[in-house]
């Protein structure tokens, strides 16, 4: 038998590059053997989200800050199935690899937490990304769609999925069963996100209520897009991307101490 | 020369208290093929499971070719494959994508992973079974999968987990003597197994485990030189009384 003699191996040099690809390799083709669960159900999700809400309701809405109601109301909608395509990428992810147990053959593999890690948040932006890239195809056709910064565009998509490409492994990490893996996105990610600003502006709340915009994370992550896509803002310049950079951080540092111990992994 | 394997004053205690494995300690030499026997729930796979980093032991040392098994876990790793209990492998995957994916965590470039899974698809006989997925196989063909997958990245030492567990007898000889050929080659190989006359025909080094301790770790001629045979000292060294077996066997 040819022998690949570990010895004949190349050095990692600090990261093992082809076993971080192919973890995001490995993902990828799990990902396309679900094609219609992961991009085709946002996407028509997404198109009666914005034939409804935007172009059948919105037509009888006046401008917003001189916006029509279906180009507020879209970076919302692009945001929504961005947060949920990267929770239910990275929770599922994770989540599948312990319960039929092949997370066993990356703890045998010389691959360090940060490779395991990055290689799940790999996947989440790619699957972000296109989601996000077809809402705005569709949009096209209502000619809703407008992208005012392209870079910031790009960073709130990129910066958003790995924030809950994060939360979703620690999800994945410590649910037992299908039922607790879908209770962050039932309790918090649905409910904050709506009341993010996703069909309406802080100043359309009650001022008793405004409170809850200021303090729900959400409401930065759309707002952010917002600016992004047709100018429009109603926080701080810089806040939300500081509040987002922030968040991602803590989460990284504890995904990457829960991976360290073997918490929902290791025995 | 370091040893293939040290295990020193290992200890694994689970969530909830339950000592599994009790300052066990054992030195495996290079080339070496290595029986370790016990009764279920002796220790025996939670030993493999810290060695090979499926399991953090609570404290203690394990080697590996000198390299600590812990600190310097990467190239470690490298140095071992596993052949585990239970199939822990995606069902939904075709057994050349199994083989391809582990050979690219272990850092095989394209070129490594396919002369590699080649090589093993046809060594195992799976050649008619490579675009199946996992979960269409039988059960032997499952293990030759898993037993390829382990030897995927060549490593020097190969740890068995009850690899002939529930295979027919015709593919328990040829895993034999492919085993046989692998350490003849110099691989270094430990096998657990409930089949004592498996061990007793492939390996050199006899280990006895119970409770979490070794209690027994002799050459196997030694075994073999008492009267009963290894069957008799394990018995004897898992405390099992021979009057209820005698019993039970004139029952």
């Amino acid at each position: 038998m040819e022998a690949v003699k570990p010895e004949s191996m190349p050095p990692f040099n600090g990261v093992n590059w082809i076993g971080l690809f192919t973890i995001i390799r490995r993902e990828a083709k799990r990902l396309m053997r679900v094609p219609i669960q992961a991009f085709v159900a946002p996407w028509i999700s997404a198109l009666l989200f914005i034939f409804i809400f935007g172009y059948v309701v919105g037509s009888r809405i006046a401008l917003i800050a001189g916006h029509r109601y279906i180009e507020f109301v879209l970076p919302g909608i692009v945001m929504l199935n961005v947060v949920n395509a990267s929770f239910l990428q990275s929770s599922s992810q994770v989540y599948f690899a312990r319960f039929m147990r092949y997370v066993e053959e990356t703890l045998v593999a010389p691959l360090t937490y940060a490779e395991m890690i990055a290689g799940v948040i790999a996947v989440v932006i790619a699957r972000a990304l296109i989601t996000a890239v077809g809402i705005l195809l569709f949009a096209l056709i209502f000619g809703a769609t407008r992208i005012s910064d392209f870079g910031a565009f790009v960073f709130w998509i990129i910066m958003v999925s790995i924030v809950f490409g994060l939360a979703g492994q620690i999800v994945g990490l410590w649910a037992e069963n299908f039922e607790q893996l879908t209770i962050l996105n039932i309790f918090f990610i649905t409910p904050l996100s709506f009341i993010g600003g996703v069909f309406n502006t802080v100043s359309m709340l009650p001022p008793w209520l405004r409170w809850m915009a200021w303090a729900n994370p959400f409401f930065y992550f759309i707002n952010g897009l917002r600016q992004s896509m047709i100018g429009f803002t109603e926080a701080p310049s810089g806040l939300g991307a500081l509040v987002t950079i922030v968040l991602a951080a803590v989460l990284f540092f504890t995904v990457w101490r829960l991976y360290a111990r073997g918490y929902g992994l290791r025995e | 020369m370091d040893p293939a394997l040290e295990v020193s004053h290992l200890r694994k205690i689970y969530r909830g208290g339950t000592v599994a494995v009790d300052d066990l300690s054992l030195d495996i030499a290079p080339g070496d093929f290595f029986g370790f026997l016990g009764p279920n729930g002796a220790g025996k796979s939670t030993t493999i499971h810290c060695i090979c980093g499926i399991a953090t032991p609570s404290s203690g040392t394990i080697k590996i070719f000198g390299v600590d098994a812990v600190k310097d876990y990467r190239a470690a790793r490298r140095l071992v494959g596993l052949s585990p209990q239970e199939f822990n492998v995606d069902e939904f995957a075709t057994v050349s994508q199994i083989l391809d994916f582990v050979g690219g965590y272990f850092g095989l470039n394209a070129h490594q992973r396919k002369v590699r899974a080649e090589l093993l698809i046809e060594k195992f006989d799976l050649s008619q079974h490579a675009k199946k997925r996992f979960r269409q196989l039988s059960g032997g063909l499952k293990r030759r999968a898993v037993l390829a997958r382990a030897l995927m990245h060549d490593p020097k030492l190969l740890i068995l987990d009850e690899p002939t567990a529930g295979v027919d007898v015709e593919l328990r000889l040829d895993l034999w003597r492919y085993l046989q050929e692998l350490n003849a080659e110099g691989k270094t190989i430990v096998l657990t197994s409930h089949y004592l006359e498996e061990i007793e025909r492939l390996c050199r080094t006899i280990a006895i485990v119970n409770h979490g301790r070794i209690v027994r770790n002799a050459p196997k001629r030694d075994f073999i030189g008492e009267a009963g045979g290894v069957e008799e000292a394990y018995l004897k060294a898992t405390g099992a009384k021979p009057d209820h077996l005698a019993a039970a066997a004139g029952a």
